[in-house]
């Protein structure tokens, strides 16, 4: 299996990955699409209409694999495409030493096709609580086909 | 002249006070009646017209020329615009030695005429001065206009919806929350600007898409060629600009609904890129290649449309006739309110070129003038 299919992998077959939602719908806090990327709407504001044409909503958002800002302006009676995001929590098994995890599943399999997370804070705190020996258990998040670790949790004791 | 009898010719024994008087009297007497320098001759008496003679409005029109004030300025106005349509190179009689062979043939120098740059702001053509500016473009009786961004969306927007008269009092907030828009005593629905919208956007697109797969590297004169191909409407002066290949300059393309237009544009589908430095060449262009011609501008209003105008022929050391119609005053320095004269000091004008500003709200002056010059030429057999 090449690396480029693992994006994928986790994904089921046939389900959209995004649904349609009315511009004027989505508040701060959703989810919207931009520029093909699953962002989180930081700031919603709304032009009515006038010269400029239709009433519109300018959405500022941020991309929640990469936190970088982006914008949006669409007519308010304009549909867009919303993200479906969902967030799984796994228990960590390994780490191993090119920076994949393997994480266990709720089925009693292993998920081994995520590597550590960018941000630093997350990435040291799932070390030390594997080495201490701790249970760690870590949040997934997961749309259009992308996969992050976006929190992590000690749970229970260590040696 | 006139002096009064000295008292003491008649009287010698008149008080010594009233002789004084007298005298004070025929000092303030001459003083009151100056002698003057007679003006027969040298000057037009002022004459208006008479209405006994019925009402002809030709002869009204031309009555103006003698009834002082504005009326006067536009009769000239009107003069200087008939110089301008009928002037010839053939009428330049010194030929200059090192002109080419085909500028000193005689029917070629009959052949050539003034160039005329027509500027004029939105208002205008919010305005039923369009339609006045639409004749002139298509008869081709002008050769470049320069215009602001409402100058060109509210002539392509009047051939999707109309505009209205309204009030100059109509109050902004009830206006507001009814989705008027007030442009001094019309008004403009909401809804039009938002039929643009649905017109113009897949033109936006349709051009970036030539942008990147024909390498189209479109200016603003360039956009509203296209704009003026695609409303395909006689009564769009932009319409008859693209039929009768006269470019149209608008170098603050962005300042209007055209503008919004671009930016929401760019959110969708971002990339579409105009360049301003080609037409700023394309429009000085215009007047330093005018020579032999010589050039004409007749400007109404002020703002952008009358400075670019000039500073275009400030590089051919200045136009030859201009015209201005506006309501600008000078007093605050403003480029908008400042006469020809100043003009010429910087080379926009030639010192001896034919000038007149109207102090004329535009919607009253350029009609009666263009029925009095172009469209008057036009009529007579």
């Amino acid at each position: 299996m090449s690396d480029e299919e693992h994006h994928f992998e986790s994904s089921d077959a046939g389900a959209s990955k995004t649904y349609p939602q009315q511009a004027g719908n989505i508040r701060k806090g959703g989810h919207i699409v931009i520029k093909g990327r699953p962002c989180k709407v930081v700031e919603v504001s709304t032009s009515k209409t006038g010269k400029h044409g239709h009433a519109k909503c300018h959405f500022v958002a941020i991309d929640i694999f990469t936190a970088k800002k982006l914008e949006d302006i669409v007519p308010s009676s304009h549909n867009c495409d919303v993200p479906h995001v969902n967030r799984i929590d796994y228990q960590l098994i390994d780490i191993s030493e090119n920076g994949f995890v393997s994480l266990l599943t709720d089925s009693g399999g292993t998920k081994d096709d995520l590597k550590l997370p960018t941000d630093d804070n997350l990435s040291a705190l799932m070390k030390s609580g594997f080495e201490e020996g701790k249970d760690v258990v870590v949040s997934v998040m997961s749309s259009m086909g992308e996969e992050q670790i976006c929190a992590v949790k000690e749970v229970g004791g260590g040696k | 002249m006139v002096n009064p009898k000295t008292p003491s010719q008649n009287s010698p024994h008149l008080p010594r006070k009233k002789m004084e008087e007298d005298r004070v009297l025929s000092s303030v007497h001459s003083t009151v009646f100056k002698e003057s320098e007679s003006l027969e001759g040298k000057c037009d008496k002022i004459e208006g017209y008479d209405f006994n003679q019925g009402v002809n409005y030709p002869k009204l029109l031309r009555s103006m020329l003698t009834t002082g004030f504005q009326a006067s300025n536009l009769g000239e106005a009107i003069d200087v615009v008939n110089q301008m349509l009928d002037w010839r190179l053939a009428d330049e009689t010194t030929v200059p030695e090192d002109c080419s062979e085909e500028e000193k043939d005689p029917s070629y120098r009959e052949s050539v005429k003034c160039k005329i740059f027509l500027g004029f702001t939105s208002n205008l053509v919010s305005s039923g001065v369009r339609d006045t500016i639409r004749y002139l473009v298509q008869h081709h009786m002008v050769d470049v206009i320069v215009t602001t961004t409402g100058g060109v969306e509210e002539d392509l927007i009047k051939c999707l919806a109309p505009t209205f008269k309204g009030d100059f009092s109509l109050p902004g907030a009830y206006l507001r929350s009814k989705g008027l828009n007030r442009i001094g005593n019309l008004l403009v629905p909401n809804d039009n600007y938002c039929k643009f919208e649905d017109w113009i956007i897949p033109i936006f697109d349709q051009m970036l898409k030539e942008q990147k797969e024909e390498n189209v590297l479109w200016t603003p004169s360039k956009l509203l060629a296209r704009l003026g191909k695609e409303i395909n409407n006689e009564s769009s002066y932009l319409y008859w600009a693209y039929k009768m290949n006269i470019p149209v300059f608008c170098p603050g393309l962005t300042d209007g609904s055209l503008g919004d237009m671009l930016y929401f544009h760019s959110f969708r589908t971002s990339g579409l890129v105009i360049d301003v430095v080609q037409d700023i060449r394309a429009m000085n262009g215009e007047a330093v290649h005018a020579t032999p011609r010589k050039t004409g501008m007749i400007i109404l209003g002020g703002g952008l449309p009358k400075h670019h105008i000039c500073n275009a022929n400030m590089m051919r050391n200045g136009a030859d006739y201009a015209v201005f119609i506006n309501t600008g005053q000078e007093f605050d320095g403003s480029d908008s309110g400042a006469r020809p004269d100043e003009a010429v000091s910087w080379g926009k004008i030639r010192g001896s070129a034919k000038t007149v500003k109207v102090y004329c709200d535009a919607t009253i002056a350029f009609p009666l003038l263009v029925a009095e010059t172009f469209a008057s030429k036009r009529t007579k057999p």
